[in-house]
């Protein structure tokens, strides 16, 4: 019974304490180019941007201007057949959809809009505009979305580009609240799509 | 059986988690250069946010009306109060039409995006260890809802709205029953419920949050007249231009 005990307390401890510490955040300082995303592609900012310590997946990054639920600019370094865009959130009842090394451009959007979903855990969420796009060199889409988490009334409008090289996905996404945030930040989100470059285009 | 203790206690290390420290913290901040002048200031005071209700024994939150509209009513009333003793001038919040007060409603819009910047204040300003580069610079409190707030109704007749948030999630009977059951059995703490609460001040001409008080240990009772005092008191805790001071701690029982 005692040796029970210990097993429970030691539980609890492991979960209470199972919270991941988080590199800290870092600062992006303009017109200096930097991988991203553990990954080749390389970006330059036009100002200053908060690279966040904590990772929304393995291969992804997020910067912001003033934390990311004001405003956040995502990017997804070469992700492969079979993983998915973020961590799984309950992999038994609700998983991610999964990447193809077959996928086209305009599949990029719907698994973006499935993950979501998911992810946000919001019904609320809408495609508003696909159109063909280039990122680093590579041909791809470029998208607009908006939605509102579970928890909040605030409307988010987003707008990502992306394209598969490779079998692999390189995706970048901006969003911020409609209201202010996502017309402040886009401009030098853009300039930084802009500015990617992928490995071998 | 061994699978059934591991069990209850992964159960129960999940009802704990919520009773982790609260890490170094700031708790506001005041923006530079601002001036709130008793009897010229004039500040339009937002319907707050409230949510009342209570804490499940697995820590859900069960909205109560009853409890909502009273604490409604009597911190709208300690506000109105508090501030009006001070001398400040009081501008009501324009009323919204039946019907017309969905989420585009520009008054519903910035009522709803000031959590989320108070949200982005507390997690990457407020909390040290997670404070961005850009915000560690001294002197440094620039946020804000965006000048669009100016041709919000009503926003010409006032200088600042004030915009306030309170949730309070109260234990359940079963949740209080765990709460008993962790510290017997094995001496770790739950919470038991959830008393969370900030005020800010934002400049109706450029939209600047000039002021925010989020202090995480918000007491007071909000179901009642005394602990409504105790909570505007602190949500109003060193107010801009003001002798407003957070009340003093009960005594230790």
């Amino acid at each position: 019974m005692k040796r029970h005990i210990l097993i429970a307390a030691a539980a609890a401890t492991l979960v209470a304490g199972a919270t991941p510490a988080a590199a800290a955040n870092r600062l992006i300082v303009p017109n200096v180019a930097v991988a991203v995303a553990k990954s080749p592609m390389m970006v330059q900012a036009d100002r200053e941007w908060n690279r966040l310590g904590a990772r929304p997946g393995p291969l992804a990054e997020t910067w912001t201007l003033d934390g990311d639920v004001l405003n956040r600019l995502d990017f997804y370094g070469g992700l492969l057949a079979g993983t998915t865009l973020f961590r799984e959130v309950d992999r038994r009842n609700r998983p991610l959809p999964k990447l193809r090394a077959d996928m086209l451009p305009t599949d990029i959007p719907t698994l973006f809009e499935q993950s979501y979903r998911i992810a946000q855990n919001t019904s609320l969420f809408t495609i508003d505009s696909v159109a063909p796009a280039t990122l680093g060199g590579a041909n791809g889409v470029r998208f607009t979305y908006s939605f509102v988490r579970q928890d909040e009334d605030v409307t988010r409008k987003g707008e990502a580009v992306a394209a598969m090289v490779g079998g692999k996905l390189w995706l970048i996404s901006f969003e911020a609240p409609a209201l202010h945030y996502f017309d402040a930040g886009i401009a030098s989100a853009r300039t930084i799509i802009a500015s990617a470059k992928l490995p071998g285009k | 059986m061994k699978r059934m203790m591991v069990a209850a206690g992964l159960a129960l290390a999940t009802l704990a988690v919520p009773a982790l420290p609260v890490a170094a913290q700031e708790v506001a901040r005041v923006r530079d250069g601002v001036t709130i002048t008793p009897g010229q200031t004039r500040i339009m005071i937002m319907q707050p946010n409230i949510k009342v209700g209570s804490m499940s024994t697995g820590g859900l939150f069960e909205p109560n009306a009853e409890w909502t509209a009273t604490a409604r009513k009597l911190i709208d009333a300690q506000v109105r109060q508090q501030l009006a003793g001070q001398g400040i001038t009081l501008v009501a919040q324009p009323e919204i039409a039946a019907g017309s007060d969905g989420p585009q409603n520009p008054v519903q819009q910035y009522r709803a995006l000031f959590p989320v910047v108070a949200k982005a204040v507390m997690e990457f300003q407020f909390f040290l260890g997670n404070r961005l580069p850009t915000k560690k610079r001294p002197g440094v409190f620039d946020y804000t809802l965006g000048s669009g707030i100016a041709s919000m109704p009503g926003a010409q007749d006032a200088d600042y709205a004030l915009f306030m948030f309170t949730e309070d999630a109260y234990g359940s009977a079963g949740r209080k029953a765990a709460q008993l059951l962790m510290a017997g059995l094995f001496g770790v703490a739950i919470a038991p419920g959830v008393h969370v609460g900030y005020a800010g001040l934002v400049d109706l001409k450029t939209g600047d949050l000039v002021w925010l008080n989020a202090d995480p240990e918000m007491g007071g009772d909000v179901r009642e007249t005394d602990g409504a005092v105790k909570r505007v008191g602190q949500l109003l805790a060193n107010f801009p231009g003001t002798k407003l001071t957070a009340p003093a701690p009960a005594p230790k029982k």
